[in-house]
């Protein structure tokens, strides 16, 4: 009966072993000049996105005021707010994302027409504010309210699902830096996005890399902003809770 | 915003020093020929040429193709000899042309 | 449309039009034939060079190409080609030219120097379709070529957009 118990416990520490295991950032599996051409502006595109972002922050709508009206010293008073990302709205119990929640402000508080998921202004807004918390550590919350997206995440990246099959912690746990084709698989921390992709030639959203994830197991690809990928990038953040982060970034 | 340019280079020299300028450009460099999802194929569309022009010669250019890549960098060297603007000239596929300038103190 | 480079960039197109037709009428009845033999039939890498040096053959040396051997994306690689010279008036560089002989366009760029760069070091970033041989070639005012090479892999990415 007694070495049963041990036993379990075995068996449960090591199915745990992996969640509390060290992720490590994705530009850890990059070459060294990828690296540092991430963190040279006169290298990185990125940057373009960053600048265009920052333009359209100090820009008045015709509708409402711009956002620097209320942000007032962005550097300083939006230090760290990417951070805290995918995070519960408080007023309608929603989970949202850094582009969810610039998408919220434009359409509640300026009265202009949203953006549109992965559209040049909103990849643009969503790297120059994440770009104000750079190498500030991933701080979101997963307990509390929520805990239920936290878990749906969790549960969807344990799943296994599509053609091929696989669940995403197949590849993105247990054979992190493995070969698959060019690729070193990574853990998925999605700190860099958005992300400037050489096999995008332009910079996208941490949605449209897993539309792509969802794509390469031949799985149902969800739409951007989707309540699948909403969980999943809460539990991805969560996994990386520590790590700085490094949007724009630069990947393969 | 399908232009911007990002020029990198000291902003003072002394005269006979070679100074190194690095441009970031931002640019798809559409390669063209993809299918346009209509029988037809996408044109290209290309920055096909970086000229600099330097107290009133020009110093440098750059003849590009499709294998330059999206957003490109470019970076070469020229010999400080008087103050004065740097003038970048892009020139697009169809003819559309983009200016920036960089100013040299030179010492 | 213009092309800055040469005119003759682009790869023969293998079979002319009178053969396709001559050999569709032979082949009447059997199989179709089949392009592909001569769809890669690329214009040799020798020919490339030769088109754009005039007939001379280019000497080694004095020219580095600083190239990564395996690059994990095509899209974009970094290239740095550095000649040996005074960049006087009386000897420079004058271009420096980059072939890609298995890209659909296989004249990539040329960089047009002279004695105001002070140096002849120049760098940009490159399309690869392949894994290939990239090549310099660099005319010198004082008459003569000269170039250098190198091998790139180019690996392929996983999870790619269209999967």
């Amino acid at each position: 009966m007694r070495w049963r118990a041990v036993l379990a416990l075995t068996v449960i520490a090591l199915a745990a072993a992996p969640a509390t295991a060290e992720i490590k950032s994705g530009s850890e599996f990059l070459s060294p000049e990828m690296r540092r051409q991430q963190a040279d502006e006169t290298r990185n595109p990125a940057w373009f996105w960053v600048e265009q972002g920052e333009e359209l922050f100090s820009r008045k709508p015709q509708t409402g005021a711009a956002c620097i009206s209320c942000h007032a010293e962005p550097k300083q008073s939006l230090r760290g707010a990417a951070t805290h990302y995918p995070q519960v709205d408080a007023a309608s119990g929603k989970l949202l994302n850094l582009e969810g929640r610039i998408e919220q402000c434009r359409i509640e508080r300026q009265k202009q027409p949203g953006f549109g998921y992965e559209t040049p202004e909103m990849l643009a807004m969503t790297a120059y504010v994440a770009s104000l918390s750079r190498g500030l550590p991933v701080e979101v919350k997963t307990d509390g309210a929520a805990k239920p997206y936290y878990e749906a995440g969790k549960a969807f990246f344990e799943r296994r699902q599509g053609q091929l099959n696989l669940s995403c912690q197949q590849c993105h746990d247990g054979m992190v830096g493995q070969k698959l084709r060019g690729d070193t698989i990574s853990y998925g921390a999605g700190t860099g996005y958005p992300a400037y992709r050489l096999e995008w030639n332009d910079v996208g959203s941490l949605h449209r890399r897993l539309r792509a994830c969802s794509l390469g197991v031949r799985a149902t690809q969800f739409d951007y902003g989707s309540p699948e990928y909403l969980a999943l990038e809460l539990f991805l953040a969560g996994r990386a809770k520590g790590l700085p982060v490094e949007t724009p970034g630069i990947r393969r | 915003m399908p232009f911007n340019a990002r020029i990198t280079m000291p902003a003072e020299a002394r005269a006979g020093d070679i100074i190194e300028i690095r441009v970031l450009t931002r640019h798809p460099m559409d390669r063209g020929g993809q299918s346009d999802g209509k029988g037809g194929t996408v044109p290209r569309m290309i920055l096909n040429r970086l000229t600099a022009t330097y107290s009133g010669e020009q110093v440098f250019r750059l003849d590009m193709n499709t294998g330059i890549s999206a957003n490109p960098f470019v970076s070469f060297t020229t010999r400080a000899v008087a103050s004065g603007d740097i003038v970048f000239e892009w020139r697009e596929d169809g003819g559309a042309t983009y200016t920036r300038t960089a100013r040299l103190v030179v010492t | 449309m213009s092309s800055p480079i040469s005119p003759h960039s682009r790869r023969p197109e293998g079979l002319s039009r009178r053969a396709v037709v001559a050999g569709g009428v032979a082949a009447v009845g059997l199989a179709a034939l089949p392009p592909r033999a001569q769809a890669e039939d690329l214009q040799p890498l020798a020919e490339l060079i030769a088109r754009i040096t005039e007939g001379a053959v280019p000497k080694r040396g004095k020219i580095t190409l600083d190239i990564p051997q395996l690059v994990e994306n095509g899209n974009s690689v970094d290239v740095k080609i550095t000649v040996e010279s005074p960049m006087t008036e009386a000897d420079h560089v004058r271009w420096i030219h980059l072939i890609a002989d298995k890209n659909p366009f296989p004249d990539m760029a040329r960089f047009h120097l002279g004695p105001r760069c002070g140096r002849a070091e120049v760098a940009t970033t490159l399309r690869l379709a392949a894994s290939q041989k990239v090549t310099a070639v660099a005319a010198l005012s004082t008459g003569g070529y000269v170039v250098a090479d190198g091998d790139v892999v180019v690996t392929l990415s996983a999870c790619i957009d269209g999967g």
